[in-house]
């Protein structure tokens, strides 16, 4: 069996790892349940996002800080997450087949991202610093600062993505838009500028989540891919009936994983984790926590 | 209604002979063996997009683990040959139903899903089967694949010998036996069935299409040659390495289907050999060629929707429509004479809102008569009434728009019924004819029924031959014709040299001297006519027409040949009629599609006594 000590160190990394799917998989579904579609360039960003930051931070670009990076990333892919969507979502947007469309357009634009990076910044791995150093003693248990900075910062941006989507005006009208969006339409909401900033808010998700990734793992330019599978997996196994679905499915991810590592293997891992997720959506299509049906 | 000729009857079957040919016969051109590897490379890759294109294309599944099942079928010869020391040629045949039988697994757990849902968990899957194969590294070599796996090989001859020239037929022979294979499935009864349940899914539940059973096979299908191809793609580079489950092989493959044209099987056999030959020639850019490729994807998707086969498509549409076109214009200057003998009349072309059509008019004070004549013919069908009903009657004739010696005109806003009977009111209106009493025949049949159900008072009376009415389209229209393989022809843009016999046969009459000018405008015809025509049925205010026959607001006969080749003579007998000639609709004895045409004696003598009928008051006429 595992002791208490081990459990608690189990619980906690699964919690971290947890709150860092949340917040990839929030941004997923801030586009997939507006607009319908999957942005297959989400990992890309992730991986922009932390090569943003990189340069930014590390003594090997601008050597500002991390803080500076952490905000230098998050606009900066705010932007370029609304910049992308004019290019490469927009303009297929009437068409019938958007769905297999967009998948072609976003895998596209995955890889000149991937390539543009590779240019810019080589193909040799980076790392970056972590937010927060040194443990901390919670007394059953001491933890590294990181990784509490970590859950605080997602905490306080799921939160405040959740005080957007339920009590701003902007961020009512996108629900509305994802809940139906000819009415919304017909209620004066400018959709196509709902869509943008749905595209920059969860391009903006990424680019935080890339910096957490880029201080846990080497930073290369496809660093994307994996995280993004792992959204891919959160997001389906909790379905996207709220926005807070996705998050319950990230932490449940989270631990399941870290669980998993411990007693059945870093390698068959990932296995479990499909397996549980084929298995959800065979019994519960909609997800976990999910009714069919699109809704922020 | 079923309509599809055999491969080798079809007007695809020459340029497919003549593509052949040129590959059988490149290899002995060509020494360079790079060349040769990159042909091999792009055969192996349009199997596995044409083969994708059965699931996503035709049965609108996102299947997204089929690149998986290409790995299933790479590793699975890695494993047969390495490890259990099998035959290549045997792993090779076995690869395919392996990969299969893994197909079929991916569609249970899609069975009950749709949509972007299919994407992901067949992402899911293929991330699942990597995992696996990364996991097993005892079996499967783990993340550095499996090396040095055996060549193909006929006894003692390496098909890697004399620049891979076994090599490139082999894969020859694989296309050509998988396209062989795809075209099959398609045509079967399975492959209507993938196509009705992604066109129209719960109609095609609803007639007995087995919904989870058809998505099994789907997948199966389109596992087949994929598994063939990555067992033979395992042979010819004879490595297995996970880096094919990568995005970059996705990407690939997808962008193959996708610039080729979903929907095709075709499309994606070509543009593999555009992508492949275009990736390899930019091998020196580095990132940039990851980049200009994903550019050039894109600007496909923007500028051709429905990828190169559409652009082959479209070139084809404008060649037709202009030697069509040509054709028209030719006649309409050479043959006027003729034209104007055989009816009688002259012939003068008149400006309408959907372009200029020519009209024959014999003139005269008498009661006036238009006819409007039936599709892919012309007006000069009716030379044998013009010639009974001139002495009594003003005879007045036009081909329709895109048919006859009528100029070609936009198939978005010209080629539908209610166009058509918005030419025959301003055909009307330039000659000022008044309470005419229309003829229509088939087409022309719904397009008197369309222009006189827009104001009954305005028309002395509408007889109908070869024309079923109807109330709700398309359900009305399968019970009111015979489904028959000519019936699918009269929608059929392009014609082979037989179908145009066979649908100018079955309309009007066999070819002979005196149906020989029928026949003739058969080619003339702009082909968008019947595909947008029968595309648009919709269009049409149906139940106006039917309502107006049920009221009586206008004196009506309908005179069927008994013969009539199309027509479900038992659905017309029993429609409400409120005031039709003889109290019923008349069957001609010995009449076909066009018994004003091959019985015109009969004809003629009810036509005659329909329009006495009809000249006398309400009152009388009245049958109710």
């Amino acid at each position: 069996m595992i002791s208490f000590d081990t459990f608690l160190a189990v619980a906690s990394g699964g919690l971290v790892l947890g709150a860092l799917y949340a917040l990839m998989a929030a941004g997923l579904a801030a586009v997939w349940t507006t607009l319908g579609i999957f942005n297959f360039a989400h990992g890309a960003f992730i991986a922009l996002g932390a090569y943003i930051g990189w340069q930014l931070a590390d003594a090997g670009g601008a050597g500002l800080g991390l803080t500076a990076g952490v905000v230098v990333a998050t606009v900066a892919l705010f932007g370029f997450g609304i910049l992308f969507h004019l290019v490469l979502v927009r303009p297929f947007e009437r068409r019938a087949d958007i769905v297999t469309v967009s998948v072609i357009t976003t895998l596209a634009g995955t890889a000149i991202i991937e390539s543009a990076i590779n240019l810019i910044w080589g193909p040799r791995s980076k790392q970056l610093a972590r937010l927060g150093t040194g443990e901390i003693d919670l007394g059953l248990i001491r933890i590294p600062m990181g990784d509490l900075v970590l859950v605080a910062v997602v905490a306080a941006t799921l939160a405040g993505l959740g005080w957007f989507l339920g009590r701003t005006r902007t961020g009512r009208a996108m629900r509305a838009v994802s809940q139906n969006r000819e009415a919304a339409e017909l209620m004066g909401i400018d959709v196509p500028r709902l869509y943008a900033l749905a595209f920059g808010l969860s391009a903006a998700m990424a680019g935080l989540a890339g910096i957490f990734v880029g201080g846990l793992r080497f930073m290369t330019p496809t660093m994307g891919a994996d995280p993004l599978m792992k959204a891919l997996i959160v997001v389906i196994l909790g379905g996207i009936a709220r926005f807070t679905s996705p998050i319950y499915a990230a932490l449940l991810v989270g631990l399941v994983e870290s669980f998993s590592n411990y007693f059945v293997g870093l390698y068959w891992t990932p296995a479990v984790l499909f397996a549980i997720m084929i298995a959800v959506l065979y019994v519960k299509p909609s997800g976990l926590f999910g009714h069919h049906q699109r809704t922020l | 209604m079923r309509y599809d000729p055999p491969f080798h009857k079809s007007s695809g079957f020459v340029p497919a002979l003549v593509v052949l040919a040129m590959l059988l016969v490149l290899p002995l051109m060509i020494e360079a063996s790079y060349l040769r590897h990159l042909m091999i490379l792009a055969f192996v890759f349009g199997i596995v997009a044409a083969s994708w294109d059965l699931s996503l294309g035709y049965g609108g599944l996102f299947n997204f683990a089929h690149v998986a099942l290409f790995a299933v079928g790479i590793y699975t010869y890695a494993i047969l040959t390495k490890t259990f020391g099998l035959n290549p040629w045997i792993a090779v045949l076995i690869a395919g139903p392996v990969t299969m039988a893994l197909a079929a697994l991916v569609a249970l757990p899609v069975l009950r899903l749709d949509g972007i849902y299919v994407i992901l968990v067949t992402i899911a899957f293929s991330q699942l089967v990597y995992q696996v194969i990364i996991s097993q590294s005892s079996v499967t070599g783990g993340t550095s694949g499996i090396v040095t796996l055996p060549p193909l090989a006929i006894g003692d001859y390496k098909l890697t010998s004399d620049g891979r020239i076994g090599y490139y037929y082999v894969a020859l022979g694989l296309t050509v036996a998988a396209c062989a294979f795809l075209h099959g499935v398609i045509r079967s009864r399975l492959g209507r069935a993938i196509m009705a349940l992604r066109d129209a899914k719960y109609a095609a539940i609803a007639r007995g299409v087995p919904e989870g059973r058809t998505r099994v096979l789907t997948l199966a299908a389109s596992g087949l040659f994929t598994g063939l191809a990555g067992g033979f793609y395992a042979s010819y580079v004879r490595v297995a390495s996970p880096d094919i489950f990568g995005l970059g092989s996705l990407t690939l493959v997808l962008s193959i289907l996708l610039v080729g044209g979903i929907g095709t099987i075709w499309g994606p056999v070509c543009a593999a050999f555009a992508i492949i030959l275009l990736s390899e020639a930019m091998a020196d850019l580095g990132p940039w060629r990851d980049i200009l490729t994903a550019l050039l994807i894109i600007a496909v998707m923007v500028l051709y929707p429905g990828g190169l086969w559409g652009v082959v498509q479209e070139a084809r549409e404008a060649f037709a429509t202009a030697r069509a076109g040509i054709r028209a214009g030719w006649r309409r200057r050479q043959g006027r004479p003729a034209r104007e003998a055989l009816m009688g009349a002259t012939e003068a072309m008149l400006p309408t809102r959907h372009g200029h059509v020519a009209v024959s008019d014999t003139g005269g004070a008498g009661p006036a008569i238009l006819c409007i004549h039936g599709n892919s013919a012309c007006k000069e069908a009716f030379a044998r009434q013009f010639a009974a009903f001139r002495g009594s009657h003003r005879l007045i004739a036009f081909d329709l728009p895109g048919h006859g010696v009528s100029g070609n005109a936009d198939p978005e806003t010209a080629y539908n019924v209610p166009a058509y009977a918005d030419v025959a009111e301003d055909v009307l209106a330039a000659l000022g004819v008044d309470r005419p009493v229309i003829l229509g025949w088939s087409l022309g049949g719904y397009v008197g029924l369309e222009l006189t159900s827009r104001a009954p008072a305005r028309f002395a009376g509408l007889c109908i031959t070869g024309t079923s009415p109807l109330n709700i389209v398309p359900e009305d229209f399968a019970r009111g014709y015979d489904a028959s393989s000519h019936l699918v022809l009269a929608g059929k843009q392009y014609f082979t040299a037989a179908e145009e016999r066979a649908y100018a046969g079955s309309a009007t009459v066999p070819l002979s001297k005196d149906s020989a000018f029928l026949h003739a405008n058969i080619n003339r015809t702009d082909g968008r006519t019947r595909y947008y025509m029968i595309t648009k049925l919709g269009v049409v205010d149906w139940p106006r027409q039917m309502r107006m026959i049920r009221e009586g607001a206008l004196p009506l006969a309908i005179l069927n040949g008994a013969d009539d080749p199309f027509l479900d003579h038992g659905y017309i007998a029993g429609l409400d009629y409120g005031r039709i000639w003889s109290g019923a609709p008349h069957d001609i004895p010995g009449g076909k599609h066009a018994p004003f045409f091959n019985a015109p004696e009969a004809f003629n003598r009810h036509f005659s006594a329909f329009m006495d009928w009809a000249n006398r008051p309400a009152s009388i006429t009245g049958t109710g």
